[in-house]
């Protein structure tokens, strides 16, 4: 359980919201069982009154209390359940932006180059889900069960009043039961399917991946049915794990509602009783168990929901695990001063990823202050992880790195689903509009934003996708610009960049960049801007 | 949605020709859910009568009691049926699945490993495993829920228009309301689902959008003010959102308020009417029992109707699913016929299917192929290889040596000419192949090599993993080829990978062996064992052809071909 305890926390920093919440739901809980209630109680007592009345004896009966009642709670129910669903509904998506703001700003503290595997896009989706996961836990578990548990407590203390104490405590232990059954019960029954199930999916996403990835050769070997079947049978085995799961919740569920129903079926035996006695009347007698049938209706959330706990203490303990990640520190290199007019001073490194030959071992390089260097490489020859190195993404695994602050062009363009704008701004958040037309005539884009309707806030889709190749890496350049760090690295800084539009704009950039120390990596010379020498990397 | 835009109506057919397939599974839940309901009229009918005795007639405990053993029974079958109800509905949406991963998997099978290359295999396993899942609601609660909401209501109806045709009509009253309410609870829940999946998918994706740019916001230093943006942005959408769900939720509200009003009338005329003072009507022949029983079906009528209208998501979530796997679908016509010998969905073992002897040699006629239109890749290559041949493929990237190497597998229909090989259509019998990226299950050694040979001894496999120069990796493992290969959560490295994809060519004795630049970005040691490899297999008479730049295989070739403009021609 202690693996939920962090997003508990988390949902309950808002008590006041989730305490109004929980009183619109009991509400419109009380309204429902009112309605029947109050209705029972009224047609009984009038069938009473219609005999005496039909045998001319005098009676009578207040028809406006009740026929106001009835009427007020018809009312208060639609009501009240309009308002509840609207008001939890705000909640919930409350919740869902502290929870993403909260996991954000966790995974936001992972150490540079930490966070190599949790990427990808597989990682991406699970990690949706999980969230998705956490942020109905209220709606669905603990509001319904808390104000099961309530409604129960007021349904056993009111048949005290109107029976005795020995009867109500008799109700109440059928009700304790059925809902043992749909909470507690039903949890222990499925909370091991659920994990397994949930690991199951995990290892199925593997396979099928697998498949995917070895679909050639698969089929080379004629072999692409046979360990299709295989995946489906693993597939079908997770869908049966569900099937065990679900049956186990409907009869949980079933379970519960006949418990309640036998509580009703109690009552009204037991009530014969004290009618018989004289100690309750006609009318009260059939309220009771009216009563207790509605209560079918508050139980009859809990038994998917306790259902589920299992998966979602799974997703919890996921997310849980990744933010761990996030929170260890990467171990750190050998840090040393850098000499007076030096933007960069590399000795001895050595890059190494696991099981792969070592990309560079004792390499040393420095960099004067105001130098243009140039760095040559084919595709392969780990400019990329040197320009991480130098940017200090990358750990070395051996000797060390030392560099002037410096803003990054990483190889691959990351652009944001926002504004043009928006996705300048984080090269310098100060920065004037009349800076950022300045920056963008810099990568010859100006023209292209000025004839767009919304200019500097024209948006700019997922990863940029309004944007061709070129552009968008011409936005991430302007952006790297926009920067006053004093050592700026760029790599491949022209991918995609048509060769006319980059013999205009590299003296334009060249000249921007003045007094600046700048580190260029790039496949050819002819993808560099200016540079007073140029090293060439590997064979 | 993926590329293709897919109607919903064929989306909607599509769940339906589903749902024909497994018919029975439906109809026995419908039918299981209709006892529950008969099973709860019965339970009223105990109920009212037990009452009206009591309390009217004064009945003693004695008389009583095989009503409350009626009504014991009856709410004991409701649970039952109830049970059995949620069984079969998992069962039927279990079938389903089943189904649509099959149909899926063909496609796949039919489409070949090129054309399903060009989809990332994180999405095609996406679909296959959530999108399916994704239509679990809808066949486990919705289609079964739908035929209820009819038939349940209806039973009730023609109970309570025999106890009193008044009380009936009210409830009539609101019948021709139910198709109305229907429309309406779809609609609004049509609409507020639209609303609720498109706000937080549009907010998943952009907080998925930061997450994924974290690398580049934390080189800004703009880790926090992201985070602010986040939160502004999801409270924006939740204030738009609201003012939606506000209209949305109306219409569910109409159904709860005819609900609660349709009781409140219902109860307040029996009360007048047992009272006497309804003269005309039904109202005189009103008893506890009559009165009291409709006052307990009411609710029991509306029901079924507002289980639908909680289950109305997961018809939209099946349809949002439905909609991108039939866009994958979709494109089977245009689909890649190469693969033909794969469509079964059971295995013609291929293995096992030696290729005639006499036709020895590989032969392509005239071929031609052009992805676009103006740009032939391949224009009119003749080309004939003897059995036993090593085949270097040579020639400037993008020159087409790969699209020679698919042509030769059948990955690739040529778009003129014919290709023989050892007498047959490219693709038509086993061979071996050798990707890029090596290709490894989760398993022991000896699974990944038996998945395309399946009846290998463990010897065979000793020799075949030693011959690429895995045998002093093996010999450090505890089980030999029966321990895991990536064992405590350490993986191969690329080169190993390949070796292991090699090896099981080594062990299936293939006659035909292509590969795809079999060194590229292998460090020189990997690269020294898959020479060596490659030479024991030419050795052993394979016919092998690969394309590549490296020197030493060149050498090793006895024939290089110059794969160049469109043409091949001999170096």
């Amino acid at each position: 359980m202690f693996e939920l305890k962090p997003w508990l926390k988390l949902i309950g920093a808002r008590p006041t919201r989730l305490f109004i919440g929980a009183l619109l739901m009991l509400a419109a809980l009380l309204s429902g069982l009112g309605l029947l209630a109050l209705s029972g109680w009224f047609i009984t007592e009038t069938a009473l009154v219609g005999i005496l009345l039909a045998a001319s004896l005098p009676a009578t009966v207040n028809l406006y209390v009740p026929g106001g009642g009835i009427r007020f709670f018809a009312v208060s129910r639609t009501v009240s359940r309009y308002l509840e669903r609207l008001y939890n509904h705000d909640t919930v998506l409350r919740l869902l932006t502290d929870i993403r703001v909260a996991l954000f700003r966790k995974l936001s503290s992972v150490g540079r180059g930490q966070r190599r595997e949790l990427t990808g896009a597989q990682w991406l989706s699970r990690l949706t889900s999980d969230v998705d996961a956490l942020d109905t836990l209220y709606l669905r578990l603990i509001a319904p069960a808390a104000l099961a548990a309530l409604v129960t407590l007021l349904v056993v203390v009111l048949a005290s009043v109107l029976f005795n104490i020995r009867i109500a405590a008799g109700i109440g232990l059928i009700l304790v039961a059925a809902f043992g059954i749909a909470t507690l019960a039903t949890y222990t029954r499925t909370v091991k399917i659920s994990s397994r199930q949930s690991d199951q999916q995990e290892s199925l996403r593997t396979a099928v991946v697998e498949h995917l990835e070895g679909f050639a050769e698969l089929t080379a070997a004629g072999r692409t049915g046979k360990h299709g079947a295989w995946l489906m049978r693993q597939a079908h085995q997770s869908s049966s794990e569900q099937v065990k799961a679900d049956s186990r919740i409907g009869w949980h569920q079933a379970g519960s509602n006949l418990l309640i129903n036998l509580s009703a079926v109690f009552a009204l035996w037991a009530g014969f009783g004290l009618f018989r006695s004289g100690e309750v009347s006609g009318p009260v007698l059939v309220l009771l168990p009216i009563v207790l049938l509605g209560l079918a209706e508050v139980y009859s959330m809990l038994p998917e929901a306790f259902g589920k706990l299992g998966a979602t203490q799974a997703s919890a303990a996921r997310l849980n695990r990744d933010c761990r990640q996030a929170d260890s520190v990467p171990a750190a290199g050998e840090v040393i001063a850098l000499p007076v007019n030096t933007a960069l001073l590399v000795k001895n490194l050595a890059v190494k990823y696991p099981d792969h030959a070592p990309l560079f071992t004792h390499f040393d390089l420095q960099i004067q202050a105001g130098e243009r260097v140039g760095i040559l490489g084919h595709s392969g020859s780990g400019k990329s992880s040197l320009g991480d190195v130098f940017a200090g993404l990358l750990t070395p695994s051996n000797g060390f790195c030392s560099s002037l602050p410096c803003a990054y062009l990483t190889q691959k363009t990351v652009l944001f689903e926002d504004t043009l704008r928006a996705n300048l701004l984080l090269g310098d958040p100060e920065a004037s509009d009349a800076q950022l037309w300045r920056v963008l005539e810099l990568v010859d884009l100006a023209d292209r934003f000025q004839t767009e309707r919304d200019q500097l806030d024209t948006w700019l889709g997922s990863s940029g996708s309004r944007l061709s190749g070129g552009e968008a890496r011409r936005v991430a350049l302007a952006r790297v610009l926009l920067s006053s760090e004093p050592l700026v690295i760029l790599d491949e800084p022209f991918t995609g960049v048509d060769a006319a539009t980059r013999e205009r704009i590299t003296p334009l950039i060249d000249a921007w960049l003045e007094g600046r120390t700048v580190i260029s990596l790039a496949h050819g010379p002819d993808a560099l801007p200016g540079t007073d020498r140029v090293l060439y990397l590997g064979v | 949605m993926t590329e293709t835009q897919v109607e919903s109506s064929a989306v909607r057919r599509w769940l339906s020709d589903l749902a024909k397939g497994n018919r029975r599974w439906i109809q026995g839940s419908v039918a299981a859910g209709t006892l529950a309901g008969f099973a709860t009229i019965i339970q009223m009918v105990f109920l009212a009568r037990i009452v009206h005795l009591g309390v009217i007639e004064n009945a003693s405990a004695s008389m009583l009691a095989p009503l409350f053993a009626g009504l014991v029974l009856a709410i004991t079958l409701r649970a039952i049926a109830q049970g059995v109800q949620t069984h079969l509905a998992a069962r039927c949406s279990e079938q389903v699945r089943r189904t649509a991963r099959r149909q899926i998997h063909r496609y796949w099978r039919n489409s070949g490993p090129l054309a399903l290359g060009q989809t990332s295999a994180g999405s095609l396993a996406r679909e296959w495993i959530d999108h399916v899942d994704a239509l679990h609601g809808y066949f486990a609660r919705f289609l079964p829920q739908m035929t209820l909401s009819l038939i349940v209501p209806l039973i009730i109806l023609l109970l309570v228009f025999y106890l009193d045709w008044l009380a009936g009509i009210f409830l009539l009253l609101s019948a021709p309301l139910i198709p109305l309410f229907m429309a309406l609870v779809g609609m609004g829940a049509e609409k507020l689902n639209q609303q609720h999946f498109e706000v937080i998918s549009r907010l998943s994706g952009q907080f998925l959008d930061k997450v994924r740019g974290l690398t580049t916001l934390q080189l800004f230093g703009q880790t926090e003010s992201a985070a602010e943006v986040i939160q502004q942005r999801s409270d924006h959408y939740r204030r738009v959102t609201l003012k939606t769900l506000r209209i949305a939720f109306l219409s569910s509200a109409v159904l709860e308020f005819f609900a609660s009003v349709a009781i409140a009338v219902i109860a307040i005329y029996i009360g007048f009417g047992l009272l006497g003072y309804i003269t005309y009507g039904p109202s005189q022949d009103l008893t506890l029992f009559s009165g009291l029983l409709i006052l307990l079906l009411a609710p029991e009528f509306f029901q079924p109707l507002r289980t639908l209208s909680q289950y109305y998501h997961d018809r939209a979530a099946a349809l949002g699913a439905g909609a991108e796997i039939l866009a994958r679908l979709g494109d089977e016509q245009t689909a890649s016929p190469a693969a033909d010998h794969d469509v079964e969905e059971s295995d013609n073992d291929l293995s096992f299917v030696t290729p005639a002897v006499d036709s020895g040699s590989i032969q392509l006629s005239d071929v031609s192929l052009a992805f676009r239109a103006d740009h032939p890749v391949l224009s009119n290559i003749g080309l004939t290889v003897a059995k036993g041949d090593v085949i270097a493929l040579t020639g400037p990237s993008g020159s087409g040596k790969s699209t020679l190497l698919h042509l030769l597998a059948g990955f690739l229909a040529p778009d003129s000419g014919d290709i023989k090989v050892f007498g047959k259509p490219a693709g038509t019998f086993a061979f071996g192949w050798l990707g890029q990226t090596g290709f490894l299950v989760h398993g022991t050694w000896a699974d990944n090599l038996r998945l395309t040979s399946p009846n290998v001894s463990d010897v065979a496999i000793e020799t075949a993993l030693s011959n690429v120069g895995l045998g002093p990796l093996l010999e450090s493992r505890d089980q030999g080829i029966h321990s895991k290969v990536s064992e405590d959560g350490q993986g191969l490295s690329g080169g190993q990978a390949r070796r292991l994809s090699l090896a099981r060519i080594f062990v299936a004795d293939y006659d035909l062996i292509l590969l795809d630049e079999p060194t590229a970005g292998l460090d020189s040691d990997t690269e020294i064992f898959v020479l060596e490899a490659l030479r024991k297999l030419a050795l052993a008479g394979k016919t092998l052809i690969f394309s590549t730049h490296h020197h030493a295989l060149l050498a090793l070739a006895n024939r290089v071909l110059l794969v160049s403009g469109g043409e091949v021609r001999d170096v």
